[in-house]
């Protein structure tokens, strides 16, 4: 017996056809709503954090011990949380979208609360003004994404994988996408 | 996985489903019921009001998602706080209104038809619990005047191939009983 068969993909194929237009409405919708409802969670956790990018996945061994290449890290990035040197930040350098997973070294504090910040990876011989913007020798707190309050090791794995090697994401995306699509409820 | 063939009225289709897959056995006995009780009876016309309720809530919790991914996508993080927090509450809230009726008010209704002259409505629901080979069919009738709707149940066990003359039995057995009964009140 082909897989195929064993799949019972004919069978799920006849159910397909049978189904008049608002069913297949249906079908429709249900796999806009698992997208939505997806996408929502995220949006929610944003709004609850106040961070734009609540969970990221640690890209590189530059702080090792502390964490590694596919850890996954959740932030927050409440405003009345003071930045002090030890720290952990994540941060987005101007101009480039990989976040950035280092500890705050130096810090200089205005009277009125404002911050300029240097930071380093803890397994990195240099600090990271080489990883600046061009004339940029330090951080403020809008470059901050958020600061890690949790984490869970080995999981984010996936996501690099997933990055590294996109079309094998979207074959299993697509094969995930038509099999909600054709099967009813 | 053998599954029975069986002789059928010439001209029409045979259906067959994975007869191990719950759902699709379900679902296709829901279709065969409701062409044997609309097929042959013109008196009545098919109700789609359930249905568009719930097609509608589909729709407006997407249109909800989708507004917010654009509105987030044109206004940076921080600034779309206060839109992200509303859409998300009312997606969530959408999401739990469309489960009520589907739980409450639809309640595995399938079939809604109108009997114009004589001003009542049929109700066709079916109920099959997962693992189980037992098709509950319960086929109810209500008269404009609110009379409470009249039940009558038919077990039904199933085969690979949905044996419609056997289906075509039982439902028209259940729809002139209640007839009847109706008539006698």
């Amino acid at each position: 017996m082909g897989v195929a068969s064993m799949l019972q993909i004919d069978e799920m194929l006849g159910d397909f056809n049978r189904m008049n237009k608002r069913q297949s409405l249906y079908q429709v919708l249900s796999f806009a709503m698992i997208v939505s409802s997806a996408l929502m969670i995220w949006k929610g956790l944003m709004v609850v954090t106040g961070s734009e990018s609540p969970i990221v996945v640690v890209l590189s061994g530059s702080m090792e011990p502390a964490f590694h290449r596919g850890d996954l890290l959740f932030l927050t990035n409440y405003k009345e949380d003071p930045v002090r040197v030890g720290e952990i930040v994540v941060f987005k350098v101007e101009g480039r979208d990989i976040p950035i997973v280092h500890r705050v070294i130096k810090l200089h504090e205005k009277e009125d609360g404002s911050v300029k910040f240097l930071t380093k990876g803890d397994n990195n011989n240099v600090d990271d003004r080489g990883l600046y913007a061009p004339n940029q020798l330090w951080l403020t707190k809008k470059d901050i994404v958020g600061r890690a309050r949790g984490f869970l090791p080995y999981v984010g794995i996936i996501t690099i994988f997933m990055n590294e090697y996109p079309k094998v994401k979207w074959a299993i995306l697509s094969i995930l996408a038509i099999f909600v699509l054709l099967h009813r409820e | 996985m053998t599954k029975k063939e069986d002789k059928s009225q010439p001209g029409e289709e045979l259906v067959k489903v994975n007869k191990w897959d719950g759902s699709a056995v379900k679902h296709a006995l829901d279709d065969a019921v409701k062409t044997c009780l609309l097929g042959d009876r013109p008196h009545l016309k098919e109700q789609f009001g359930l249905v568009n309720t719930r097609l509608a809530l589909c729709a407006l919790a997407v249109g909800v998602a989708i507004m917010a991914h654009a509105w987030d996508y044109t206004h940076p993080f921080p600034q779309s706080r206060s839109v992200l927090m509303f859409s998300v509450l009312a997606y969530f809230a959408l999401m739990g209104v469309l489960t009520l009726h589907t739980s409450f008010r639809e309640k595995g209704t399938f079939a809604v038809a109108v009997h114009k002259e004589k001003e009542r409505t049929w109700e066709a629901s079916s109920d099959m619990k997962k693992y189980d080979d037992k098709y509950l069919l319960t086929l109810s009738v209500r008269d404009s005047k609110g009379q409470p709707p009249s039940p009558v149940r038919a077990f039904i066990d199933t085969n690979g191939v949905i044996l419609d003359n056997l289906v075509a039995n039982e439902v028209n057995r259940l729809y002139n009983s209640l007839s009847a009964e109706k008539k006698d009140k």
